[in-house]
This record gives structure tokens, sequence and C-alpha cells, in this order.
């Protein structure tokens, strides 16, 4: 069921070194890279389909574009935040084949016409990081980075500091530019990022890492798999109630309950499904019912009132608490609110208060109310889609296991 | 002042100032450099940072309050987080906390945190800024034990 485009070194010991990870193909996209110009690239990267890794599942090549199509200086900069709950895919990448990343980064680079990147990881992967960075150090000294290189680019690693909002684009360039991570105001038409005024391009640590696979194979050897919407592979995740919580790549497409079964090892002790939040936190919640009719990609998840997310599925199994694991997840966004919405910021405080009295089994029908109505105004107008996403999880929860909410009320 | 930084870290500064376009993007970088260096990020430190970045004192103050792992006190534990988010507590990460609560609130600081990316090691927390994983209380005591 695996099929290993992304992690296909994971499992060679010590990939991590260029020594070894020259001896198994990194870089060898480069030789083809030069042969194309930059526009060809771009054209190669929408041919295949790639979508973004980081959770929204934007087309990659139409975003290079729109960064490419700009003259002067650009900057790529690469989304190792990672702070999803339930999401652990990036740092895989980062560890256990960091020149796959590189290399990615230098054919987007080539392609997008910029010299100068970034990846910002977050805070707690400092060894991660640290990985990383030997990692560069190592491509720098090889000349494969630098101003000695065939093309010239500067990786600079930038670590957050525990900021779960950073993961969101125009945060996480506030924060690359000296700034508390607070979201921007979105422009009406499709622009790039900016980063301190200039064009700049923000792929996901995996997506870009999907790149010299193209390169190399070809756009047919991507759209070969997966499905015609969803082109490729996902690191998909699991944890919860598994068997065997971990992280396995797949084709998109394949049946979530067969991935659960097959890859996860099934739910834990032998336990019946109850529920599978099925990319990442965010994303709304999944009765067992619609488990089992479930393809993981983009399209069919969003026909079934959810969305694939980050990928990252958390399984809970029949004894689960409903109740609790809201309140698990509304505690997070109460916590992770930068702030600077009033809708956001007073409505997971209150959601996160109201909780409180159902697991005290102390709620009342108004409380259920209130639930209801303070998640419908998280859902309007924000500067970004955090507390959109928050209503999304309490009526999922609502929608599929309302009865286990009604048994705590008084 | 009080505050300097190492010859080293001064070394570093003078070739990261390369890597960005401007010196306000020096603050995050610098705070956590001032971090590793002292333990936590004084006023002095503060105060350095701004003169580096170009920026006013009050503004790198906003930005190191802003962020959940940079320490404007000087710890005087070690600090284990415990991770409490959801993965984790199915897997039981409310044991691992109780059990740290009673047997080691008095030799380290206990903090809870959310997701740090290690759900499929849950629960997990972490010692001194370390991964611990697929935690139970038994491994938690022979890790503690032996440090
Ligand atoms: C609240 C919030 C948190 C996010 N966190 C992450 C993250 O940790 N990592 C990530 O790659 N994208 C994250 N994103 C998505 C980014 O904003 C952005 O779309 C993505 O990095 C673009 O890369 P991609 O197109 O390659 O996926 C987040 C978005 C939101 C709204
Ligand atoms: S929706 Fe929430 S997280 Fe997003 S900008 Fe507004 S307050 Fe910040
Ligand atoms: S939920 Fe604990 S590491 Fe993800």
């Amino acid at each position: 069921m695996q099929t290993k485009i992304v992690s296909k070194n994971f499992e060679i010991p010590h990939a991590e070194t260029l020594a070894v990870a020259l001896q198994n193909g990194r870089y060898a996209s480069l030789e083809k890279l030069f042969t194309f110009t930059p526009q060809e690239l771009i054209d190669i990267i929408k041919a295949s389909g790639l979508r973004g890794k980081g959770g929204g599942g934007a087309p990659a090549g139409a975003k290079w574009q729109l960064v490419s199509d700009f003259e002067g200086k650009k900057y790529l900069v690469v989304n190792a935040d990672e702070s999803e709950p339930g999401t652990f895919k990036d740092r895989q990448i980062l560890a256990k084949d960091p020149h796959l990343l590189i290399e990615g980064m230098i054919c987007t680079c080539y392609a997008i016409g910029s010299n100068t990147s970034y990846v910002y990881v977050r805070g707690e992967y400092e060894e991660f990081s640290n990985i990383l960075q030997v990692a560069i150090d190592e491509a720098y000294e090889k000349n494969l980075l630098g101003i000695d290189a065939k093309y010239p680019v500067e990786i600079t690693i930038h670590r957050g500091a525990g900021a779960y909002i950073c993961g969101e684009k125009s945060a996480l360039l506030e924060s690359l530019e000296g700034n508390r991570g607070h979201p921007r105001l979105k422009p009406k038409s499709p622009e790039p990022e900016f980063y301190f005024g200039e064009p700049t391009l923000v792929n996901n640590v995996e997506t870009i890492a999907s790149v010299p696979f193209i390169v190399e194979n070809g756009a047919e050897a991507y759209t070969a798999c997966g499905t015609d919407c969803s082109p490729g592979t996902l690191l998909f995740a699991i944890s919860g109630h598994v068997e065997k919580p971990g992280v396995y790549e797949a084709q998109f497409g394949v049946g979530m309950w067969d991935y659960i079964q097959e890859l996860g090892g099934g739910v834990k002790g032998g336990k019946k499904l109850k529920a599978v939040i099925p990319g990442g936190a965010s994303t709304p919640i999944l009765p067992a019912h619609l488990v089992y009719e479930a393809r993981l990609d983009y399209e069919s998840l969003k026909t079934i009132g959810s969305a694939l997310g980050t990928g990252g599925m958390i399984v809970l199994d029949e004894d689960a608490s409903m109740v609790k694991a809201l309140k698990n997840l509304l505690r997070f966004y109460h916590h992770e609110s930068c702030g600077q919405c009033t809708p956001c910021r007073e409505g997971t405080s209150w959601v996160d208060k109201t909780l409180d009295k159902f697991i005290a089994k102390t709620a009342t029908h108004e409380d259920l109310e209130i639930l209801k109505s303070v998640s419908k105004s998280m859902n309007g107008k924000t500067i970004c889609v955090f507390a959109p996403a928050a209503s999304g999880v309490i009526e999922g929860f609502l929608k599929h296991f309302e009865s286990e909410f009604l048994e705590c009320i008084q | 002042m009080s505050f300097s930084f190492s010859e080293e870290n001064n070394l570093k500064i003078a070739s990261l100032m390369k890597r960005y376009p401007q010196k306000k993007a020096l603050i995050l970088p610098l705070l956590w450099m001032a971090q590793k260096q002292d333990g936590y990020i004084s006023e002095d430190a503060m105060q350095v940072i701004s003169e580096h970045s170009h920026m006013p004192y009050m503004h790198v103050y906003s930005v190191a309050t802003f962020y959940t792992m940079f320490r404007l006190q000087k710890p005087t534990k070690r600090v284990i987080e415990v991770c409490r988010t959801l993965s984790c507590e199915l897997r039981g990460s409310q044991e691992i906390k109780k059990h740290l609560l009673e047997n080691y609130s008095d030799s380290y600081e206990i903090v809870e945190v959310e997701c740090m990316g290690a759900c499929s090691g849950a629960p997990m927390c972490t010692l001194d800024g370390k991964y611990l994983e697929n935690l139970t209380p038994r491994l938690l005591d022979e890790v503690l034990n032996a440090n």
C-alpha cells in the first residue's frame, strides 16, 4: 500500500549525510534541472498537478508562476512550522533526508528566479533543525549551495519559538521579519506573499521535497500516482488509538479504512472504531460509518463534509469520549489564538469554558445553544482561517455526536 | 550593561547579518542566542538586541513575550514539558502528567504544552528540550533517575 517517492531514503542508515545521500540519488535532479529554462520547469510543475502539502492543497505551479512573473529580488520560504496537532511528517524529511529538501529548494529557487531562501522551523524541532543545518553546511562545502554553485542559492534556517499561528504563511513572514506572528489581511486578488516588500513563495517542506522526483522523472511519472485532481502521494500520518502510529507515504485516493488497517495496524487492542479526525486537528471529525467509505484525497473528503488537511489522521476508538476530545481541541484553539480578531479571541475562550460544563456534566440546554451560536460567530469575519477552522471542528462534533453532549446536560 | 554576547556569538551575528535584508529580522535569532547563552532573556539582553536590530526596546520586548518558548525569567529548575494535545491525551498523557506532578515537581519545572509533532510517540514529553517518546511512568522514572 505504500508508495515511496518522498520517503524513499527514510530507512537508509545515515541518509542525512551527504555521502550516503549522493549514493542514493540525491542531487541527481540537478543534472536535468539546468537543461530546462525556469519557465519550462514551472510548466512541468503545473503539468504534474503538484498540490501544496501544508494543508490547503493549493496548486504549486500557479503559485510559482505568480512569484516568477515579478522582476527583481524574490524569496523562497519553506514552511517547517508543523504545529497542526496530529501532524508530524515534515520532521521526518528534516531528520531523515534533509538533502532532499535542499535539492528541492535549489530546483524551486531556479524556477522562480530566487537566490535567497529560508526554512522556518518550529522552535521545538531543535534536534531536527540541527540535522538540517549540518546537511546545509555540507552542501555549502561541496558548492551545491552558495555563490560558487552552478545556480547560487543561500539557505538560512530561521527558528520559530512556540506559536502555532506562525504556520499560517503571512504570520510566518511577519515572524521572519522580526515581528509578533500576526497573520496579515488577505489581498482580494491572487498575489504572492511578500517578505520585506519583495515577492515571496511560501511552500510546505513536503511540497518542496516532492519537486526533485518530478524534475527527474517528468510530470507524467507523478500524475501516474494518485487521482486526477490529487496526483501523487502524501506522507500521511496516523496517531491516536492505532497499533502502529507513524508516517507512511501513500498515493492519494487510497481508502482511509484500508490505510488504518494495513499501515496503522488497525484500532488499538482490537477495539471498534468510533471516529477519525482525518487531516490534523483543524479538520472536521468523521464517524466510523463515513470512515469506511472515505478516500484519502482532497475531493472525496470534501464531499463527506471534512477535509484532507495535512493528512495527519487521529483515530478514536469506541471508548473515547467525544466531549473530552472536543474539550481538548478547544483548549488548544483557545491557547493558540493570536488575539487579533475579537470573534476569535473571545470566541475560542468562550467555547473552551463552555465545554468545562459539559465535562462536569453541569451543562444546560442554553450552554449547548451558546456553543452553537459562538461557533457560528467565529466563522465570520476574521483575518485568517484559524477561527473558521475551529468553528468547523465544533460543528463536526455536534453534527455527528450531539447525543454525547446531550448526555452531559443536567 | 551586564549583558554582552560572547566572542563566538558576535562572530555568528556578523555572519547572520548578511543573511537577512533588514536588521530587524535578527530579533528572533538573537533572542534564541541570548537564551542559549544565559538560559533566559534578560532586560539587558533585549537592550543589546534592540541595538543590533535597530528596533526600539519595546518592540523586542513585545516580540519576546509573544512566543511561548522565550523565557524572560531565569529558570531555577530543569524543565519538563508534557504534551497535552489530543493524540497524547488518547494515549495517556494525563497519567504521565499526574506521575510527574506527584513525584518530580520539587526538582523539575513541569509545564504543559500543545502538540510537539511527536504524536506517533504519544504520550511524550521533553527534558531540557529533548524529546522523550512512548512514555510510561516507569520509563520516566528510569530516565529521570539516570539524569
Ligand atoms: C492556522 C494555520 C496554520 C498553518 N500551519 C501550517 C504549518 O504548520 N505548516 C505548513 O506547511 N502550512 C501551514 N499552514 C498553511 C500555510 O498558510 C500555507 O498555506 C502553506 O505553508 C503553503 O504551502 P503549500 O502550498 O506547499 O502547502 C497553516 C495555515 C493556517 C491557516
Ligand atoms: S482568526 Fe484568530 S488566529 Fe487568525 S488572525 Fe484572527 S485572532 Fe489571529
Ligand atoms: S499530540 Fe502530543 S505530540 Fe502531538
